[in-house]
């Protein structure tokens, strides 16, 4: 074992980055495309009877996705079905399959390489150490509410026989109110309305609180993601105990605390990679292990 | 390892903020007396909703909208107000005055992912033979304010039905009118779907019947036609009637 290493030359930040910004492409293009505010003419409007035009059947955003008849459903959306339905759709089991065995296998990454509103509440990181130089920051502490509102919205859902995790989805809050603006030219209250607080509530009180303490479908996809195979993994040898990592982690949990064999949240880390992108040393590095944490 | 089911958290906890968190999540709970299911909704269309949006998107004359924050617990469920936009059953109808569909099946059930919305072939005969608890609603119509009933001068809800002939009938069966000529619109509760176009196109509105004394509304040709019937048909029967004359209640 090397005492001294070198940083990890492949970082894992420029193609999440990509894939972040793929998606929220994704979601404006695909209501732009299929609706086609650019047919918008008058005629339409005042005759009123002419359909759209068909094109390539695109649908749907992070809640449901579809390309052609293929489709792809969020497993947090599947679950609270079977339980709200309590029967199991063929269909929707088999479109739902393969985000689920990613979840199982690689952890939360829906949360770090997908989901539009933490992208954007990281490039809020920003704007937020600029207000905390300011001492506009209020630093409020909220504990881990996600588990929490999961179960009670599980049991709501599973009783009431209504699935409600919809509306707490702030990806699927972004791609619909896109898509209600391009159907209808409309935004709803509620969904528009939670957004603007969860970014307010990140910009002047803590940074990333919805992710961190807040949001059910996250709280769901990390139980879900509990015994993953794809862990971030520490050399303690090449450990120089230095603490960019520990600074760098967008949650708040101690990478560096692996060193010393502390505990370490692995249920809260969503395998983002920053940790190990900014470790001097590369002491830090992902690893496919069966053993768990 | 620690149990990773467990995360930081004592029973009492948990079950005080449950708690709290429940008492918050019922105070919302709030439902409306008529919500109006895209076409193919089955009966627990309720349970099985995740409320993703993609009728709303695939539907291609944006009929469908959202319930918003006034419907509480539906909210985002997707339904159809017949009065701002019917459904058009996926037709279009040509310069010969033909419907055509475009499309194989009723997008919305194509489009739905959980099956809460199921597939209906988009043809007339399987359109007519929906089963009952597929269908949006059902039209009722009020003789005492159809005009068509009334001063034999309508008929609009007949000529643009989809499902003309079948739903919406120019005479009522086994029934025997004397001295008519015109068309005596009779809606078959088993024919039709509850798409709303003949509540969409009814003319005995509001606003319609205030015109002849409000100079300040204006009407279209069409519109202009009714007007004065309209303020006729609805003073004679009284302000507390519901209008239009033909309208689509929830399937039972």
């Amino acid at each position: 074992m090397m005492a001294e290493g070198k940083r990890h030359r492949f970082r894992i930040k420029p193609p999440r980055r990509l894939v972040q910004l793929g998606v929220i492409v994704v979601l404006i293009g695909v209501p732009f495309y299929t609706q086609n505010p650019l047919e918008w003419s008058p005629s339409r409007i005042v005759l009123g009877h002419l359909p759209k035009p068909r094109v390539f059947p695109l649908s749907g955003d992070t809640w449901s996705f579809s390309i052609g008849g293929f489709t792809l459903t969020h497993p947090v959306a599947f679950i609270e079905e079977v339980l709200s339905s309590k029967v199991v759709y063929q269909p929707l089991l088999i479109s739902a399959l393969i985000p689920l065995v990613l979840t199982l296998v690689l952890g939360r990454v829906f949360c770090s390489w997908l989901c539009p509103v933490g992208f954007l509440l990281e490039l809020n990181q920003k704007v937020n150490s600029l207000f905390r130089r300011a001492g506009l920051h209020l630093r409020v502490r909220i504990k881990d509410l996600r588990y929490t509102i999961l179960a009670l919205a599980l049991v709501l859902v599973f009783f009431f026989a209504f699935p409600i995790l919809s509306i707490f989805d702030p990806p699927h809050l972004f791609g619909r109110e896109l898509m209600y603006i391009f159907t209808h030219g409309a935004v709803s209250l509620s969904g528009a309305g939670l957004l603007l607080g969860i970014f307010l509530l990140d910009l002047f009180f803590a940074p990333r609180v919805w992710c961190r303490s807040l949001c059910p479908s996250g709280g769901a996809l990390s139980l879900l993601g509990a015994r993953r195979l794809w862990r971030i993994r520490m050399d303690a040898g090449r450990c120089t105990h230095c603490g960019y990592c520990d600074e760098a982690c967008p949650y708040g949990l101690e990478p560096m605390g692996l060193a010393e064999a502390k505990g370490f949240d692995w249920l809260k880390c969503d395998n983002c990679g920053l940790c190990r992108d900014v470790c001097p040393t590369g002491a830090l590095s992902y690893r496919f292990d069966l053993k768990g944490g | 390892m620690r149990n990773p089911w467990s995360a930081d958290l004592t029973r009492r906890a948990f079950l005080r903020q449950t708690g709290v968190c429940g008492l918050l999540a019922l105070l919302p709970l709030n439902w409306r007396e008529t919500v109006l299911r895209p076409p193919g909704s089955v009966r627990d269309f309720l349970a099985r909703c995740i409320r993703c949006g993609k009728c709303l998107e695939a539907c291609p004359y944006d009929s469908i909208r959202f319930l918003d924050i006034t419907a509480g617990a539906l909210i985002h469920t997707p339904h159809i107000d017949p009065l701002r936009t019917p459904c058009y059953l996926c037709q279009q109808r040509g310069p010969d005055g033909k419907d055509r569909p475009i499309s194989r099946y009723l997008r919305c059930g194509e489009a739905c992912p959980t099956g809460a919305i199921r597939r209906i072939v988009n043809d007339k005969e399987v359109l007519a033979a929906v089963p009952e608890e597929m269908k949006i609603g059902v039209s009722v119509l009020d003789r005492r304010i159809c005009l068509a009933w009334q001063y034999d001068s309508c008929g609009e809800c007949y000529y643009n039905c989809p499902l003309k002939d079948k739903a919406l009938r120019d005479r009522p069966p086994r029934e025997v009118i004397t001295g008519a000529t015109g068309i005596r619109p009779y809606v078959d509760p088993g024919h039709c779907i509850g798409c709303g176009m003949c509540n969409y196109v009814c003319p005995v509105r509001r606003h319609i019947a205030e015109s002849v004394m409000k100079r300040e509304v204006r009407l279209s040709r069409f519109e202009q036609r009714y007007a004065a019937m309209v303020r006729n048909v609805i003073g004679r029967v009284g302000e507390d009637v519901k209008l239009p004359a033909v309208r689509v209640i929830m399937r039972p």
